[in-house]
């Protein structure tokens, strides 16, 4: 059998994207026999309507999961099967996107069901049924009642970005949702599938002069004006404001934020990302957070940080791409707290609360040291390589570039100069620029509501135990845990019941 | 040097009409080294330059967890791999040195340990991970310490419904096989795991053995100088392998029928099971079984658009008949939308069934799912990770990668005839257990 050398270019030009037609991001590799496409619409749930929050989420799902005027979904699915090949949306508060991946031998076949699922949708009443159903049930129940730390980030972001567009989650409220018609479908897709508001992304190893064709299919959408919303200016916190949604659970999970002005490609961006690798890299045990409350005491799964979204990282050990957003939060994810023996759970999840601020103020107090910022910049070096290993998560940096405005090579080819320029002056002087611990959100989902309230109010320590034998070094730092002030005040408390979660807006 | 890889071709063979293959289907070249001991490496050359995963599959999962009380130990244990030895006291620290993405993961039949790392490191990496397999070393205080991370990892799950429903559907469908708990195991034995610790030797003494470990290196590296470093590091790994003793599950006189609550909202989900045959690449019933779950509950079968699609009366509908070591579980899942429907979707499914005992599958979808089933494998061989990623059912079955040859051989192979025997064979009344999971009263 002939054998076919394949050197993918990928890992050698990183971002690299090649002259393409306007509106167009491509990342040529040809001698991929994979084609991924990335398509993204300049609209999220930003632009949800007042009152018809979800309705981004719910138009394309129906575009994704819907018939097209060639074809019903019964005979798309039919035709997909052969091929193993799928595509995929998602709406964050600023982009669609519509993605894909495919061997070059179906290329053709596939492309076709694609770009009619964006171009030529039916707009099926029977579609819009099914996929607003399914969204309900999801809303209705398994986003209050599945993963008690997925819904305590969208509650952080809720209460952070309160009164700005991207207060509300992505998939909306359930009676937001309940509202919605096909009718205010259509009109999202003809308000904002205009031929300027969408860019084409294309990675791997496409033929001659495929771009120049995709790009002219697209160009058949309507011209249109979008005209662009503000960037969304978030309230600072006054203090410590805590969200508690009471809720009959045996574990609790923590989320702690606050706004901060620093997007990818700012100055300091490499400057934080150091810093909040070391802090709390992503599902990583060399994170600080995770050594403090996981590793040496053992109380949950695992402690993050973030200076970018990074919805559903339960499900992903590399970040999530194609949230690009005009603004950032600083967030710490502490994932559920067990109760290990009756009634101790809110000393338990006080007692980690306490960890992580505590941690919290001495980042920014006293900064990183040499030698943690040179183990970060040896960790990043080659790790943050994984982040884009397949040739559909570096066409979905490229397009990311595109929205920050990055030029050059890309972001993820500018990581290692990036963090390899960095002093330390300068990442502490960044980190004292953009980090506090003096105003913060915090949720917390628990059983018995008012009386964690109450315990939180007192100020009382709270130390936890273990079952086996610690140092006395140990028990004295968990002596300063334990009673860690974290001032807050009784009208800076709010309590909801977890079947009002996002019922008909936000928590408040 | 260069990454050879004849993917391409493969793909164009197995499209469209997936005809008998004289070629294999596995695009890489391999080489195989076995030691003495009876550790089995394999080096596959993939992927991306300067890239490499290093996969250790060890053949004991939640399926070897054979004594009461010690539910959910393999993956516990999996947690201790992290703690170190005393070459390398902090693990965790040396592999974030390198940079390297590094994790693990158990299941019923395995327990899966991997790092993605620049090839700078490959002497490094062998050295590490074999001393962890040979000399792991902790203390009961950090013995005792990780047993609350893993109740934590069983607390972020517990109430995610489709979990929820799992632990109950296996616990009513097996008596006497390990198979009856999940891999996270009963909560009763996670809360008593930090009592475990000489436990944990014994575990570790008996399972982590090179009997019973195969490493998949996969990647852009030199085969000569890879061989010599397993030689090097892995010979003086000392046998003595102890089988768990399991029980097999005997095949059942009668069905099996329960109702559970879910302690929250839910709409009511229907999970009905069939006693199946074990995995095999060769016996043709077993991978008969696995395309009549595909022609006959797949996204593209009768049933699914009948009731996902055209009907609305189903919101997810999922048939795994993937099988596993030990005979496991044909599985048919669905998420009803009205209560009162719970019961004709059900015989929806049976008549699915015994349309599929008495009539051929149509042609158009038989050939389709063959052409599917081979896409589902080679569209995920992008990255070396993937590549020996895809190696796992076989390793985990088999104790080798060979097996990958044979199982599509046999896919080639199969008949229509083939397929409805499997549904004879294996939809029978008295092997099925019915599960409904409703939501809870005042919810």
């Amino acid at each position: 059998m002939t054998k076919l050398a394949w050197i993918p270019v990928c890992l050698l030009l990183l971002g690299a994207c090649e002259t393409a037609p306007e509106g167009t991001t491509t990342l040529h590799e040809p001698e991929s026999p994979f084609i991924a496409f990335d398509i993204w619409v300049k609209a999220g749930s930003q632009n949800d309507p007042a009152g018809k929050e979800g309705l981004a989420a719910l138009t394309a799902a129906l575009l994704s999961e819907g018939s097209t005027t060639e074809d019903n979904y019964n005979a798309i699915l039919e035709k997909l099967y052969p091929m193993a090949a799928e595509y995929e949306y998602n709406v964050d508060k600023e982009m669609t996107v519509f993605t894909g991946r495919v061997h070059k031998d179906n290329l053709e076949a596939y492309y076709t069901l694609f770009r009619n699922h964006l171009l030529t949708p039916a707009f099926s009443e029977e579609d819009f049924e099914r996929v607003k159903s399914q969204r309900l049930n999801y809303l209705e129940r398994t986003r209050r009642y599945g993963r008690d730390e997925e819904l305590s980030k969208e509650l952080l972001f809720s209460m952070a970005y309160a009164g700005t567009p991207y207060e509300h989650p992505e998939e909306g409220y359930v009676e937001s949702v309940e509202s919605l018609t096909l009718d205010d479908v259509r009109r999202f897709y003809s308000d904002y599938y205009l031929r300027n508001n969408v860019v084409v992304g294309i990675g791997g190893g496409y033929p001659e002069g495929f771009v120049q064709r995709v790009r002219q299919d697209f160009d058949g959408l309507p011209e249109g004006e979008v005209a662009p919303l503000p960037r969304p200016v978030p309230r600072i916190p006054n203090g410590i404001e805590v969200l508690i949604v009471e809720k009959a659970v045996d574990a609790t999970p923590i989320s702690i934020g606050f706004p901060i002005a620093l997007l990818r490609g700012d100055a300091d961006f490499f400057g934080l990302m150091a810093m909040n690798s070391w802090f709390g890299e992503h599902r990583n045990s060399f994170s600080n957070l995770y050594q403090v409350i996981r590793e040496s005491r053992g109380m949950n799964y695992g402690d993050y940080s973030y200076i970018e979204a990074y919805p559903q990282g339960y499900r992903t050990q590399v970040p999530p791409t194609n949230v690009a957003r005009r603004h950032q939060l600083f967030e710490i994810w502490i994932r559920p707290i067990a109760m290990t023996a009756p009634g101790n759970l809110h000393e338990r999840t006080l007692f980690a609360t306490r960890a992580a601020l505590r941690e919290l103020e001495a980042i920014v107090d006293d900064g990183m040291t040499e030698e943690t910022l040179a183990a970060t910049q040896q960790f990043l070096r080659n790790y943050t390589i994984n982040w884009a290993a397949t040739i559909d998560r570096r066409l979905a940096y490229a397009m990311d570039d595109v929205f920050y405005g990055i030029g050059g090579d890309g972001f993820l080819a500018s990581i290692r100069p990036g963090l390899a320029a960095l002093s330390l002056d300068g990442v502490n002087g960044a980190i004292r620029q953009h980090l506090q611990y003096d105003n913060l959100y915090i949720v917390f989902i628990t059983r018995d509501a008012e009386g964690f309230k109450q315990k939180l109010l007192s100020g009382e320590a709270t130390p936890i135990s273990y079952a086996g034998e610690k140092s006395a070094e140990h028990m004295a730092e968990d002596e300063l845990i334990a009673g860690f002030p974290i001032p807050v005040d009784d009208e800076n408390i709010t309590i909801i019941g977890i079947n009002d979660v996002f019922e008909a807006g936000p928590p408040r | 040097m260069r990454v050879l890889i004849k993917l391409a071709l493969a793909l164009t063979l197995a499209a469209p009409a997936l005809a008998q293959q004289t070629e294999g289907i596995f695009p890489f070249d391999y080489r195989s080294v076995e030691l003495e001991n009876g550790f089995k490496a394999y080096l596959i050359p993939a992927g991306a330059p300067n890239q490499i995963a290093y996969v250790s599959m060890v053949r004991t999962g939640s399926r070897d967890e054979w004594e009461p009380g010690r539910s959910g130990f393999a993956h516990f244990f999996e947690h201790m791999m992290f703690r170190g030895t005393e070459k390398y006291p902090n693990y965790d620290a040396v592999t974030a040195g390198m940079g390297a993405a590094r994790n693990a993961f158990t299941g019923s039949d395995r327990t899966v340990y991997y790092l993605v790392a620049s090839n700078e490191y490959l002497e490094q990496i062998v050295d590490l991970e074999s001393d962890r397999f040979k000399n792991l070393n902790y203390s009961e205080s950090d013995f005792r310490t990780e047993a609350g991370a893993v109740l934590g990892e069983y607390q972020q799950g517990a109430m995610v419904a489709l979990r929820f429903l799992s632990e109950r559907v296996r616990d009513t469908a097996y008596d006497v096989h390990t198979y009856k708990h999940t891999t996270i195991g009963f909560e009763a034995d996670v809360r008593a795991m930090p009592e475990g610790y000489d436990y944990s030797i014994s575990f570790y003494q008996r399972y982590y053995r090179p009997e019973n470990v195969v490493l998949v290196l996969a990647g852009d590296f030199d085969f000569d100088e890879a061989e010599r470093l397993i030689n090097q590091y892995y010979s003086d790994w000392a046998p003595g392998y102890v089988p768990p003793q399991i029980t097999p599950e005997p095949a059942h006189t009668a069905p099996r029928r329960q109702t559970v609550e879910y302690p929250g909202r839910t709409l009511p989900r229907l999970s009905v099971n069939y006693q199946g045959p074990a995995w095999s690449a060769t016996d043709r019933m077993a991978v008969a079984t696995e395309v009549l779950g595909q022609v006959a509950f797949g996204t593209n079968s009768d049933i699914y658009k009948k009731l996902v699609v055209e009907e609305r009366r189903v919101q997810a509908f999922d048939g795994d008949f993937e099988l596993s070591r030990d005979p496991g579980l044909l599985a048919i899942e669905t998420l009803v939308v009205n209560p009162a429907d719970v019961g004709a979707v059900e015989r929806e499914i049976m008549a699915t069934i015994e349309r599929f005992k008495e009539e051929l599958v149509d042609e158009k979808l038989f050939e389709d799912t063959k052409s599917n089933m081979k896409y589902e494998f080679l569209m995920d061989l992008e990255t070396a990770q993937q590549v020996a990623f895809s190696m796992m059912t076989y390793v985990i079955n088999t104790g080798g990668i060979e097996a990958v040859e044979d199982y599509y051989r046999e896919l080639d192979s199969v008949t229509r005839e083939d397929v409805r025997e499997a549904a004879r064979r294996y939809l029978v009344e008295n092997g099925r257990t019915v599960v409904t999971m409703v939501q809870a009263e005042g919810e």
